[in-house]
């Protein structure tokens, strides 16, 4: 269970994230959408401790993700913005994730597999194509096995194939009870994997509710988007 | 224990970390050598009674001049050592590293805890690599004079104390790179430290500044005060070392605490 609760981040006078308030339960992918500068990146900053709110809070597990002991083992993440040094070897910079988290060495073989990375695994991160670097990243997200995963953009630069792989284990993590929270800024492919969905637009959250209360009386989830913000720009302030 | 663990292995496995050390190492190894025929030449010409000149003019104890011709040796590698910790420090500030750290490691303090061992442990181990290296060529020298000088407790009180300004020193570089957020800035900041000192522009004012500036303590620490015109004792070096250490850890302690993760 992710809980996000009265959540603001301003820089300066600026105002990233604004009250923003929602919860993804377990059992199901909460899509949380919004257009490019909508505050979402930042959202899952502060959910996951590397930023600090202004005001608010933002609990993982019924607690703050900083308070976690282990945290690889109960959250997976993967965000934009945060990745491993270019030179390191791919395997290197999932078995000190490992070691930090003292998750058996074991799941580094298995991340790596299961990623398709296995072959690649020696090779150092600045010879990875964008796709390979979304792999990795979604490898050190699964390594702990953890029972919440908070992707953010996890399709960007996947190709087909990987986008459908990410959709099928979005849908069997969530199937299998665990709690999926997936930020993006494509509704179309969003609303193809989301049960519920938290839409952000400038900051603020403008609807949340079951995929099938925010789309009703819409064609899809982007005329849904756009009727509730009047925005058919979507763009940042 | 874990995430000391995990920061070791970011520092092992960092083609970076590896490159500085072996230069290091290698110019360490150089400057050796291109000393390697004075020591040889002056520690043959030894008097009965023990003198020995290895400046021109200045006569002294031969055992007490090898011994701090060992000291010195090590010291010679102190601007270079600090460079090693900032490329440990600053590779948290390339592609979001810092990110994915605070992700498995969200506790600053126990972060910091973490980083400051692993590094101060890494440059223990270069260190040590540098003192042999030193003592190799020494021994070289002394071989055929005195070759168990080198293995007497002031010996390895020299080179005990050359480590502990190694790590001190590391850990206030690292600690440097970590409040300004980069590794060129790290090393700028380092290297400045480091030609402070050695200009001579502080002593030149107050002896007691100079005193407090890490690489003048290093001097105050490890040097042989009958050869070398030094600015307070070693007591003072030492304490002088670990204040900065202990100050510039605090700072980015706080540093870390209070900025976002980027």
């Amino acid at each position: 269970m992710i809980e996000v609760l009265g959540l603001s981040k301003h820089y300066g006078g600026r105002k990233a994230v604004d009250d923003v308030t929602f919860t993804a339960r377990p059992g199901r992918v909460t899509g949380f959408l919004g257009p490019n500068g909508a505050g979402k990146s930042t959202t899952l900053r502060v959910l996951l401790g590397l930023d600090a709110p202004t005001s608010g809070r933002a609990l993982v597990a019924g607690r703050r993700y900083r308070d976690l002991a282990q945290p690889l083992r109960t959250v997976g993440a993967l965000l934009e913005g945060a990745g491993p040094v270019p030179e390191r070897r791919a395997a290197d910079h999932l078995m000190w994730l490992a070691r930090s988290n003292r998750i058996p060495r074991r799941r580094v073989r298995e991340v790596l597999d299961l990623t398709g990375l296995a072959e690649a695994a020696r090779r150092r991160v600045k010879t990875y194509s964008l796709g390979m670097r979304q792999r990795l990243g979604i490898a050190a997200a699964l390594l702990g096995e953890p029972d919440v995963l908070i992707l953010d953009e996890p399709v960007n630069g996947l190709d087909p194939d990987g986008i459908r792989w990410v959709r099928d284990l979005l849908r069997d993590h969530a199937a299998s009870g665990r709690t999926v929270l997936l930020s993006s800024h494509f509704m179309a492919e969003t609303a193809g994997i989301a049960d519920d969905v938290v839409i952000v637009h400038r900051g603020r959250v403008v609807v949340r509710g079951s995929l099938a209360e925010v789309t009703a009386g819409h064609a899809s989830l982007e005329e849904a988007f756009f009727a509730r913000t009047g925005d058919r720009t979507g763009g940042p302030r | 224990m874990s995430a000391f663990r995990a920061e070791l292995t970011k520092i092992l496995t960092l083609p970076g970390v590896w490159i500085v050390t072996g230069v290091v190492l290698a110019l360490q190894a150089v400057v050796m050598s291109q000393s390697a025929g004075l020591f040889a030449g002056a520690v043959a010409a030894i008097t009965p009674d023990g003198v020995i000149e290895v400046f021109a003019g200045l006569p002294q104890p031969a055992d007490e001049a090898i011994l701090g011709l060992l000291a010195g040796a090590s010291l010679q590698m102190g601007p270079f050592l600090p460079v090693l910790a900032a490329v440990i420090a600053g590779q948290e500030f390339r592609s979001g590293q810092l990110g994915v750290t605070v992700l498995a490691v969200p506790r600053r303090v126990r972060l910091l805890v973490a980083k400051l061992l692993a590094t101060g442990a890494y440059v223990l181990v270069v260190a040590l690599l540098v003192a042999g290296t030193s003592t190799a060529f020494l021994y070289a020298a002394v071989r055929d004079w005195n070759p168990g000088l080198l293995l007497t407790g002031e010996a390895v009180l020299g080179h005990a104390r050359f480590v502990a300004f190694a790590v001190l020193f590391c850990v206030t570089a690292f600690a440097v790179t970590l409040v300004l957020r980069g590794t060129l800035a790290g090393v700028v900041a380092s290297l400045a430290l480091t030609a402070v000192t050695m200009t001579q522009v502080l002593a030149a004012i107050a002896l007691e500044l100079d005193a407090l500036l890490p690489l003048g303590a290093a001097r105050n620490l490890l040097l042989d005060p009958g050869v070398n015109d030094l600015t307070a004792s070693p007591g003072h070096g030492l304490a002088v070392l670990a204040g900065w250490a202990a100050a510039t850890a605090l700072i980015a302690g706080l540093a870390l605490g209070r900025r976002d993760a980027r």
